[in-house]
């Protein structure tokens, strides 16, 4: 479980330079720290490093937009 | 909160607004605000634009003071010295044209703007410049009908109409322009009145709330916006005039604009309308009007709906029929004797019924400097035309006596051909 | 017969008052009229695709009918067990899905203006809904098809002349359910205020700046021959009414959705208040500039860094940004200004990204107050109106005319 949080909290201060650790429920589109480019990142640093594929489709930003609910969404995708 | 409530707070508003643009679009109280200033009566009065063709305000109040109607079409807007707007003006005479048509608009446009000046028309003089080329076999183009088309002068026409052949023979042929069928309602009351009966108390009901409305925002609205470029370009020319009025100062005058204008070309018309309109298509032009015909036309018909109307307000009316440029007409093969028939199968309409003050200009086509273009007259002819205006509309005339025949209203006159 | 264009005037807006209110009635009280629905939006396609325009009309039905049976067929290939899922097949089909715009599109570049008769209003927006269903069938998001369904999602009368752009997801649970009556008060008092904003807009602004005051303008920057401030006025007259006009039938669109229980997407979002490029992509035309974003630039990223085409992110960034905006303008129009226009907004993106890198960098030095804010704005401003002056075709009919567009 917490492998999961760690490695998506290590992939986003990767791409935004800043540490979520204590900040889960920070909005990454409204502080503009992701972008369309941003989250194709994610989506591939995500695939590389945990191994699930999410499609471009899947990805509606509501539903993404803060780490609390990306780490909620990966976990609800590996089962 | 309740359903209801919650509803009222979103849709009041709108109930409201819409009350309130009833209240506001119905209300008689707008027929008070009756004033418009001279400067707006004087803009309107050259501005040949189709908003004031088919308003109504303006007019009453411009010819209630000392404007008098001139009806016609395009040759209003051939502005030059000798124009009788800027001749009244730099004269001082007691009356000031109120040009009334613009390209396309032919005796049955005319006939619906009388609709709205009836009462200003009542017992005075007027105008009205007949063009030959309104009698083609199609009669007046539904477009340009359309273009110039007046809702609230048909409604204040089937408030007044009585049924007579006039009224009858009006609404025959609004029907069969585009403009008389945009209104459901309207068009069956036409149907109606065309074949000679009353309207339904529904469709006058119908038409008297149109009316209202209509009368209104003509009342709200039409002063505002008035095109001023011709009362602009009338002030130019004036200043192009001796200061004192001589025949044949003015005369020599005209002759010499009128040769300093013309010299692109050996037709005697004018550089600007030469080099824009004629040049790149002279060739083509060649004998083009051959077989044309202004003798058979249901214009005639429309034409009697205008001398019916001028009949029934007591109108004393100066009708002012113009040549054809010579040069022209020889060359693009269009038939004098035609034209000669025209004019008497027109004389004839006219006198027969009373009509007898005419300017009759059909001989003066080859006068040099008389036409500014191909049909419309300029310097000379303008000045010659005043000869005519100004002691009709200054000098005391015998009221008309005028016998409407109703037998011109027929298919028979209109392709009746001697 | 007459016809009407979408909220075009007053009678218009007469018919759809009434049209709806028994759908509103349904709604208030638990029950969607799907059947009933279906006939008024029968009836307000024929006003627009009927009469006159009979021939429009056909051709929206060929359309429909060709669009339907590709997606079909595509999603029976995606639908079968243990589908193969490969790439040409998916290729195949978007390129037959947008082969119809492309033709319509085409025509008149190539057959000196003139209209092909395969068009119709709103083509290119509907193409927009065929693609994105493809896309999302490919990715094994959308997984059912219903042509009944689907049809709706297309012809949704609200937008169907031009947009907002919705998802056929999002559509779908829409139409599937009825909101709450608490939550369909919202909407409507929304949809209210919606409609009445686009009158101010549409009817008013738009017509201030595109009708009374353009004309003028227009022929004193085509007599002054050559450049004249003329030019530059026209340049604002023409953003103003531009924005007007499409926020106002926007407005229409996504209020009488609201009305219907739909809640189509939002279209703009004060976008003369960006502050940068960025910024205004997504703050204008959103349901297009997000459709752009997530159907081919997104996708175009993935692709390219997947198969680690270019070494850094920024390059693959502005590649991407420059073919998104390219693809942009030729979806406007074949002509040398819409393709410009493509250009010049992929550019600016470019430059836009590049320069909001550098301020990073150099945060300690480079100010950032209130009035660097309103330059911002006032720059991003005058940017997108010269964009708008590109678009508008008015330097061609300046520079090449007499027009034949």
């Amino acid at each position: 479980m917490d492998d999961v949080k760690d490695k998506v909290i290590a992939i986003l201060n990767d791409l935004t330079g800043e540490d979520f650790s204590d900040n889960l429920d920070e909005n990454l589109y409204d502080s503009a720290l992701l972008d369309s480019m941003g989250t194709v990142q994610l989506l591939l640093e995500l695939q590389d490093e945990l191994g699930i594929s999410a499609p471009v489709s899947e990805f509606d930003r509501n539903e993404w937009d803060t780490p609390a609910k990306i780490i909620a969404k990966v976990e609800e995708m590996k089962q | 909160m309740s359903l209801k409530k919650r509803l009222l707070m979103i849709f009041g508003p709108i109930f409201a607004a819409a009350a309130l643009m009833l209240v506001v679009f119905l209300s008689p109280l707008w027929s008070g605000l009756n004033y418009v200033n001279p400067t707006v009566q004087r803009n309107a009065a050259s501005s040949l634009s189709p908003q004031v063709l088919k308003g109504q305000l303006i007019k009453q109040r411009a010819l209630e003071n000392h404007y008098v109607p001139f009806f016609g079409s395009s040759e209003w807007s051939r502005f030059d010295p000798f124009h009788p707007s800027v001749l009244a003006d730099k004269y001082q005479r007691s009356y000031r044209p109120f040009l009334i048509g613009a390209r396309g608009s032919q005796s049955l446009t005319n006939f619906f703007v009388m609709q709205s000046i009836n009462h200003q028309l009542k017992g005075k003089k007027a105008v009205f410049f007949i063009s030959p080329q309104w009698y083609t076999p199609m009669g007046e183009d539904p477009n340009a009908f359309s273009f110039y088309y007046s809702p609230l002068q048909t409604t204040t026409w089937i408030e007044a109409e009585t049924g007579t052949k006039m009224d009858r023979y009006a609404a025959y042929r609004l029907l069969q322009m585009p403009s008389g069928n945009s209104d459901k309602i309207i068009s069956a009351t036409l149907a109606r009145i065309a074949a000679g009966l009353k309207p339904t108390s529904f469709q006058y009901f119908y038409v008297g709330v149109r009316h209202r409305i209509l009368l209104n925002e003509d009342q709200i609205y039409s002063r505002y916006r008035i095109p001023f470029n011709n009362a602009q370009t009338i002030d130019k020319n004036m200043k192009q005039l001796p200061s004192h009025y001589n025949y044949q100062q003015l005369n020599q005058l005209a002759g010499k604009i009128g040769k300093q204008q013309t010299t692109s070309n050996n037709f005697g018309i004018s550089n600007r309308f030469w080099n824009r309109r004629l040049k790149r298509h002279v060739n083509q032009l060649k004998d083009f009007q051959a077989g044309q015909s202004y003798v058979k036309s249901p214009e005639y018909g429309d034409f009697e709906l205008v001398l019916s109307q001028f009949a029934k307000d007591h109108t004393n009316v100066l009708f002012i029929i113009p040549p054809v440029n010579k040069k022209w007409q020889q060359y693009t093969g269009l038939s004098q004797t035609m034209l000669k028939q025209f004019d008497q199968k027109i004389r004839y309409q006219l006198q027969s019924q009373g009509f007898n003050h005419i300017a009759d200009l059909s001989k003066d086509g080859d006068v040099p400097y008389f036409m500014t273009d191909t049909i419309h007259p300029g310097w000379r002819g303008w000045l010659k035309i005043d000869r005519a205006v100004d002691p009709f509309l200054t000098k005391q005339v015998n009221p008309p006596h005028y016998h409407i025949d109703n037998r011109f209203y027929s298919k028979n006159w209109e392709q009746y051909y001697d | 017969m007459r016809w009407y264009i979408p909220y075009g005037n007053p009678t218009y807006f007469i018919w759809l008052a009434l049209a709806i209110v028994p759908l509103m009635i349904g709604l208030l009280y638990g029950r969607r009229f799907r059947g009933y629905q279906t006939i008024i939006s029968l009836f307000f396609l024929i006003l627009t695709f009927g009469g006159p325009n009979w021939r429009t009309g056909i051709a929206l039905i060929g359309y429909l009918a060709y669009q339907v049976i590709l997606v079909a067929v595509y999603s029976k290939y995606r639908q079968r067990k243990a589908s193969p899922n490969k790439g040409w097949p998916f290729v195949l089909a978007v390129i037959l899905a947008i082969v119809p715009l492309v033709i319509v599109k085409v025509t008149p570049a190539i057959e000196s203006g003139r209209q092909s008769i395969i068009g119709f209003l709103g083509i290119s927006y509907i193409t927009f809904k065929v693609v994105q269903t493809i896309m999302e069938t490919r990715d094994g998001i959308i997984k059912e098809f219903h042509p009944v369904l689907f049809g709706q999602f297309l012809l949704f009368f609200p937008t169907i002349s031009s947009g907002p752009i919705d998802r056929y997801r999002r559509f779908l649970a829409d139409y599937d359910s009825v909101p709450k009556r608490a939550d369909y008060l919202n909407l409507i008092q929304t949809g209210v205020r919606y409609v009445f904003t686009g009158f101010v807009y549409k009817f008013i602004l738009a017509y201030i700046f595109g009708t009374v005051l353009m004309p003028g303008i227009e022929q004193r920057a085509i007599l002054a021959h050559g450049f004249s401030w003329n030019i530059v006025a026209y340049m604002y007259v023409y953003s103003l009414d531009l924005f007007f006009d499409f926020a106002g039938y926007s407005l229409f669109a996504v209020g009488i959705s609201y009305l219907m229980g739909i809640k189509t997407p939002m279209n703009f979002n004060q976008p003369f208040k960006s502050k940068n490029i960025k910024d205004f992509w997504n703050r204008w035309h959103m349901t297009l500039s997000f459709w752009f974003r997530d159907y081919i630039f997104m996708r175009l990223v993935f692709f390219f860094m997947k198969h680690k085409v270019f070494k850094s992110r920024v390059t693959t960034a502005n590649v991407c940004y420059v073919i998104n905006m390219l693809i942009m303008g030729f979806w406007h129009g074949e002509t040398w200004f819409y393709i410009t226009y493509g250009l010049f907004h992929g550019c600016a993106l470019v430059i836009n990204d590049t320069w909001l890198r550098y301020k990073k960098k150099h945060q300690d030095v480079i100010p950032h107050n209130r009035f660097t804010e309103w330059f911002a704005i006032f720059l991003t401003f005058n940017v997108v109106c010269f964009s708008f002056l590109i678009f508008s075709g008015f330097l061609n009919t300046l520079f090449f005319g007499p027009s034949k567009f």
